[in-house]
């Protein structure tokens, strides 16, 4: 009885493995690209141009690989900010320019908006800081963005969230986050298109 | 128009207009070669012509009887660029650079499109139109982005032709171009082979083989080819100038065209036109076989899907979701 019993079995799971078989039959040539392991390393493609943009290195990496992001000092008009912000009054005829009214804050929804030193020092002016009071780097400030925004941080590490600069190969640079968004109102504009589609001739 | 028979040093009877010729002249001078060229031919002899000839004529003529580029050996590919490079100058007064990059090695191509982040401002479709030297007359462009109503994937039910300010509330935005399928209907379609599948992936068209019959752009289930009805009309200060044999290269009148990944760009490295100029990150290109690269994980983390994935042509496009 016994015997019939691992017969029948033996039978069954022959069976069953011939079916899981057949069914993994239909592969796609995704499959076989996602078997592959081993390492490509961009920066041996020759004719690469490097990138003539700032640059610094990140302070994080994405699977032990360093990369570099575009710098933000470079882009901020009147830095540093310490050459105002010292403990000297500012006269008046110069207030109106000189206290950021051009910046219209639109970060955050309604309860939680953010206020100024949510992410600028309120003493340290060259820096940002973040919720547990550490000194921030304008030109890292994707620690700052990511403490909230983690899961755009994490796809941002990855590549799926903002893009590389002008290269897809060599020395991985990407945007940082300030590069793209306005840190005082990160939501794009809306704007007309840049060009139009006439209908396809079909 | 003054056309008089000669012979070679090689042997090879050809015949051909002098100076002055048309191209009414030169298919007449054309026409009366035939019969003493198809002898030449079938020895294997390129005819030459007259030392007199025009020199237009003279390079006209030899891109004529060029090979199919696929066959053609390095020094073979970099003559007809060294060719059609001083065509250009002859004919159209440009100092272009074209280049018959091969492909790099372990490099095979994909793309990602992030259809919850694109806002459709189209700035990838007119940096295409640019880098690629399409004609503005009839206004030909590789990428359509479609405006979307929420819950629908298929890009016939979206509106391509809107104009008026964008993100619209409540509605997605999904483009399409070529998708380079890895198994590619367009190129099984083509009668004389002159359009394949590259090595790193890149479906390409050799404009100078292709005889305009547009099977291809019937055979390919995406929309993604574009016929030429005539010579691309290009601001002279918008031409590209640095282009590739396969790519960007100005498309002479009656030929198949289509987005090449920008392989001008690609193969040195660079990104697409499209993926440089998007302002909201939502294109993502990269190498398949590296799996560290930008298209790999999104491959891994990410929601993705192809466009008719069951006619299995295995596009290397997918849209994402974050």
């Amino acid at each position: 009885m016994q015997k019939i019993l691992l017969m029948y079995a033996c039978l069954f799971l022959g069976l069953a493995g011939v079916a899981s078989k057949s069914g993994a039959s239909e592969t796609s040539f995704l499959d076989e690209i996602k078997d592959i392991q081993e390492k490509f390393d961009s920066r041996t493609v020759e004719k690469v141009r490097p990138v003539t943009r700032e640059t610094v290195l990140a302070k994080d990496q994405y699977n032990g690989r360093p990369f570099r992001v575009l710098t933000r000092k470079n882009e901020i008009n009147r830095f540093k900010c310490s050459n105002c912000h010292t403990d000297k009054a500012v006269t008046v005829n110069q207030g109106v320019e000189l206290t950021h009214g051009s910046i219209s804050l639109n970060h955050g929804r309604e309860e939680q908006a953010l206020s100024c030193i949510d992410c600028h020092h309120p003493e340290e002016r060259d820096y940002l800081w973040d919720k547990k009071g550490e000194k921030i780097d304008f030109n890292h400030s994707y620690q700052l963005c990511g403490q909230c925004h983690f899961r755009q941080k994490r796809d941002w590490l990855g590549g799926a969230h903002g893009k590389r600069v002008a290269n897809w190969a060599g020395e991985r640079v990407i945007y940082n986050c300030a590069s793209c968004h306005d840190p005082h109102s990160p939501r794009f504009k809306k704007r007309y298109p840049a060009t139009y589609s006439p209908p396809l001739d079909r | 128009m003054k056309s008089d028979n000669s012979s070679d040093k090689n042997g090879c009877s050809c015949t051909i207009g002098t100076a002055g010729s048309d191209r009414r002249s030169f298919l007449k001078g054309l026409s009366i070669a035939a019969a003493a060229g198809s002898a030449a031919l079938a020895t294997g002899c390129v005819p030459s012509v007259e030392a007199a000839a025009p020199e237009k004529m003279k390079l006209r003529w030899q891109e004529f009887f060029k090979d199919n580029y696929r066959l053609m050996t390095q020094e073979e590919k970099e003559a007809t660029i060294a060719r059609l490079e001083r065509l250009a100058k002859l004919q159209d007064n440009l100092d272009i650079q074209m280049s018959s990059e091969p492909p790099i090695e372990r490099v095979l191509y994909g793309y990602a499109f992030n259809i919850s982040r694109c806002e459709g401002f189209m700035e990838c479709v007119s940096a295409c139109v640019r880098e690629n030297n399409l004609d503005r007359k009839t206004n030909t462009q590789y990428i359509r982005i479609f405006e979307m109503e929420p819950g629908k994937l298929d890009p016939s039910t979206g509106d391509g032709r809107y104009y008026h300010k964008v993100p619209v509330e409540n509605k997605f935005y999904m483009g399409t171009q070529c998708f380079h399928c890895e198994n590619a209907p367009c190129t099984k379609a083509c009668p004389i082979k002159a359009t394949w599948m590259e090595p790193d992936g890149i479906v390409v068209v050799d404009y100078d083989w292709c005889i305009g019959c547009r099977y291809c752009q019937a055979a390919c289930p995406y929309y993604g080819r574009r016929f030429n009805w005539g010579k691309p009309e290009i601001p002279k200060d918008e031409i590209t100038t640095r282009q590739h044999y396969l790519g960007n290269r100005i498309r002479p009148k009656g030929k198949m065209e289509k987005c090449t990944f920008c392989i001008q760009r690609t193969r040195v490295g660079r990104l697409p036109a499209c993926v440089e100029a998007c302002p909201t990150g939502s294109r993502v290109f990269g190498n398949l076989l590296d799996p560290e690269s930008e298209i790999r994980f999104v491959l891994k983390h990410k929601k993705v899907f192809r466009m008719k994935e069951e006619l299995g042509t295995e596009p290397k496009f997918w849209y994402f979701i974050d």
